[in-house]
């Protein structure tokens, strides 16, 4: 096998990632839409072509939530046991992992002795504690998510946001809106929220340093900051936060080969 | 999946038994309900023990909180609903509310009252004191009462004690096939049917024994072996799939619809000895250490039997077991216990998986990651 290929299909965005001898050669990121197969497949073909492979030359491992659909798999793995491997792939000394994906956020814990997970936590099917929140919450406030952590930071007062529940911190934000909070100190509120909700399911299993932040969310500064206060240690993120499970699936394509 | 073959064949079964001049008492609680009180009086017990779907649980938005236990809300549901498949439901005369959870007594009163089924009242102790298990007496004693009351015949010590008898043989038997070394779905759906039509099923079952017995080489299991505790799998729950699909086998089910029922078995020495029949049910309350009720020491037994089950099987087969805590949402009484309950086994080297879930169509995708994530974990 000259190359192998992991394919992360989350809900919002598929990530395809070529890697060999142990190292990222190359990757692409690409929105999930209503028909993620097709966008795989695209992605797929695109990553082969540009790195002048042929097919029967890459072995290719899925994951995320369309593992199960993408028929150009040859294995699949579930993005907890990829995240961690992939975290791994940065920080060697990962000790436990984060995600905050777009539908779901999950913690993970890692054996310092095996580098195998030892617990985890994934969030219900709420959305309070995902990217989902965010962006619900930005657009109640009219702030493009993109700029939105940033809006966060240049708070000196956040808001209290008491709700975890998506649809009554809505009406929440709405009404501090109304009594004249400030939008940086109401994005700093929920920040605040999101972090809260996430950093008490990661305490349930035990998180400790070295925590790895990943995900699309792991962009978000404010999110961080609020996530290390709520944790009470520093946390670190990958150069490339949301391909963290897509490069775990194709190292683990990688060993299960060797 | 509806197991149609099922639900029909359980109606017809509970229309040939109206028409033989019984009474059908439904209820929800899955512990010490004394069925055998039931059987001869001339009752048929029918427990509600089927899975829910968002239908049923959105229907019972109507009466109750979302915040009920998803297995409550989708019974009442069934009623509100009343889809095509459990008609059968309709042959219920009485309705029993009693206590084994908050979300049972709340549902039972509701389905009650609002779909005009005439009540039975029959609450059980929480404690062991002298106190409560005199308090239980009279609870058996009112519900003997009104039994006869509604029959108009009084049941005679006889009858009592040879259903006790019968329902002693039939939890025997089912013992027997849980010893049997069977794929964990197929498993699963003999022991809800046992449950579903009660000692009638008692011939079949030791047909089926048999034909297990027969054929013992023919079930290749390659996936992990798995407890299954917490809450029970009632019938047409998708979440038996899932787990077989993610790579686990059921080899035990530590819960109602499982070895929680059919150990619970009164003593032939104590059946001679007593003179008062209802005393067996005290007993049996006083000494049940395999229940789901909510009793001092509750928690402390379940982990001692899990341990016991884990080195028991360990040491027969060589292979080492992980456990699914299955948790429907809301439903208090395991959920509260869960963290306490993992972290002690997971003390002890025994991965635990708290597998959180309602019976929406929405959450099947999570559910699957979770199960093969944690197969894939140990
Ligand atoms: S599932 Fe739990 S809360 Fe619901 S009725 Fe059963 S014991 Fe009670």
């Amino acid at each position: 096998m000259k190359a192998f290929i992991g394919i992360d299909i989350g809900s919002l965005a598929t990530k395809i990632v070529l890697i060999n001898e142990g190292k990222l050669v190359d990757h692409r990121t690409e929105r999930s839409t209503y028909n993620f197969k097709k966008v795989g497949h695209n992605l797929f073909d695109d990553i082969l072509v540009k790195n002048n492979l042929k097919r029967s030359e890459v072995y290719v491992m899925s994951t995320g939530y369309g593992r199960n659909t993408i028929d150009i798999a040859d294995d699949r793995i579930t993005e907890i046991t990829a995240h961690a491997k992939g975290a791994q792939y940065f920080f060697p000394d990962a000790h436990s992992v984060i995600d905050i994906g777009g539908q779901d956020s999950k913690a993970i814990l890692i054996s310092k002795k095996t580098g195998n997970v030892v617990d985890f936590q994934m969030n219900d099917k709420c959305a309070a504690g995902t990217g989902r929140f965010l962006e619900v919450m930005a657009h109640a406030l009219e702030v493009p998510i993109n700029e939105f952590g940033d809006l966060a930071l240049g708070s000196r007062k956040p808001a209290s946001i008491s709700s975890t529940c998506t649809v009554f911190a809505e009406s929440e934000v709405i009404s501090l809106f109304a009594r004249g909070a400030s939008k940086e100190d109401i994005a700093a509120g929920i920040h605040k929220s999101i972090s809260r909700r996430v950093a008490g399911m990661a305490k349930r299993i035990g998180v400790a340093p070295k925590l790895i932040f990943c995900g699309g969310v792991a962009k978000n500064n404010a999110v961080k900051k609020y996530l290390v206060a709520e944790l009470g240690f520093e946390i670190v993120s990958p150069e490339y936060p949301q391909l963290t499970g897509a490069i775990g699936a194709a190292l683990i394509a990688q060993e299960n080969n060797n | 999946m509806e197991d149609l073959e099922l639900l029909s064949d359980f109606s017809s079964f509970l229309k040939e038994k109206k028409e033989e001049g019984k009474k059908i008492i439904g209820f929800i609680s899955h512990d010490n309900i004394p069925e055998e009180l039931f059987d001869a009086g001339g009752f048929i017990p029918l427990r509600l023990m089927f899975g829910g779907n968002d239908d049923l649980m959105t229907a019972s938005h109507d009466f109750l909180p979302p915040s009920t236990c998803a297995f409550a809300q989708s019974c009442i549901g069934l009623f509100s609903l009343k889809p095509r498949s459990y008609k059968f439901l309709e042959f219920i005369d009485y309705f029993l509310v009693s206590n084994h959870c908050v979300s049972d007594i709340c549902a039972s009163e509701i389905i009650s009252k609002y779909f005009n089924i005439p009540r039975l009242n029959f609450y059980i102790s929480y404690t062991k004191t002298n106190n409560s298990l005199t308090y239980l007496k009279l609870e058996l004693q009112d519900l003997k009462q009104n039994l006869e009351s509604i029959m108009g015949s009084k049941i005679e010590n006889e009858d009592l004690l040879n259903s006790i008898k019968k329902y002693n043989n039939f939890k025997k038997k089912l013992l027997e096939f849980n010893k049997l070394y069977v794929k964990g779905s197929e498993k699963l759906k003999i022991i809800q049917k046992a449950l579903l039509f009660g000692p009638d099923f008692h011939p079949t079952l030791e047909n089926i024994i048999q034909k297990y017995k027969e054929n013992s080489n023919d079930f290749e299991n390659t996936s992990k072996d798995v407890i299954l505790t917490g809450c029970s799998i009632f019938i047409n729950d998708y979440i038996i799939d899932l787990i077989e699909e993610g790579g686990a086998n059921i080899v035990f089910y530590d819960t109602w619809i499982g070895n929680s029922y059919f150990s619970q078995i009164i003593s032939d020495d104590l059946i001679e000895a007593e003179k008062d029949p209802l005393n067996l049910f005290v007993h049996r309350f006083n000494k049940n250490i395999y229940g789901d009720h909510s009793v001092p020491n509750f928690l402390e037994n379940k982990i001692a039997q899990i341990l016991d089950m884990y080195h028991q099987y360990k040491q027969k087969t060589g292979k080492k077991l992980a456990v699914i805590n299955h948790i429907i949402k809301f439903c208090d009484h395991i959920s509260i216990m869960s963290s306490f309950f993992k972290n002690k086994l997971q003390d002890q080297g025994i991965p635990v998986l708290n597998l959180e879930r309602d019976y929406s169509k929405a959450n099947k995708g999570q559910l699957s990651t979770r199960i093969e994530a944690f197969l894939e974990m140990i």
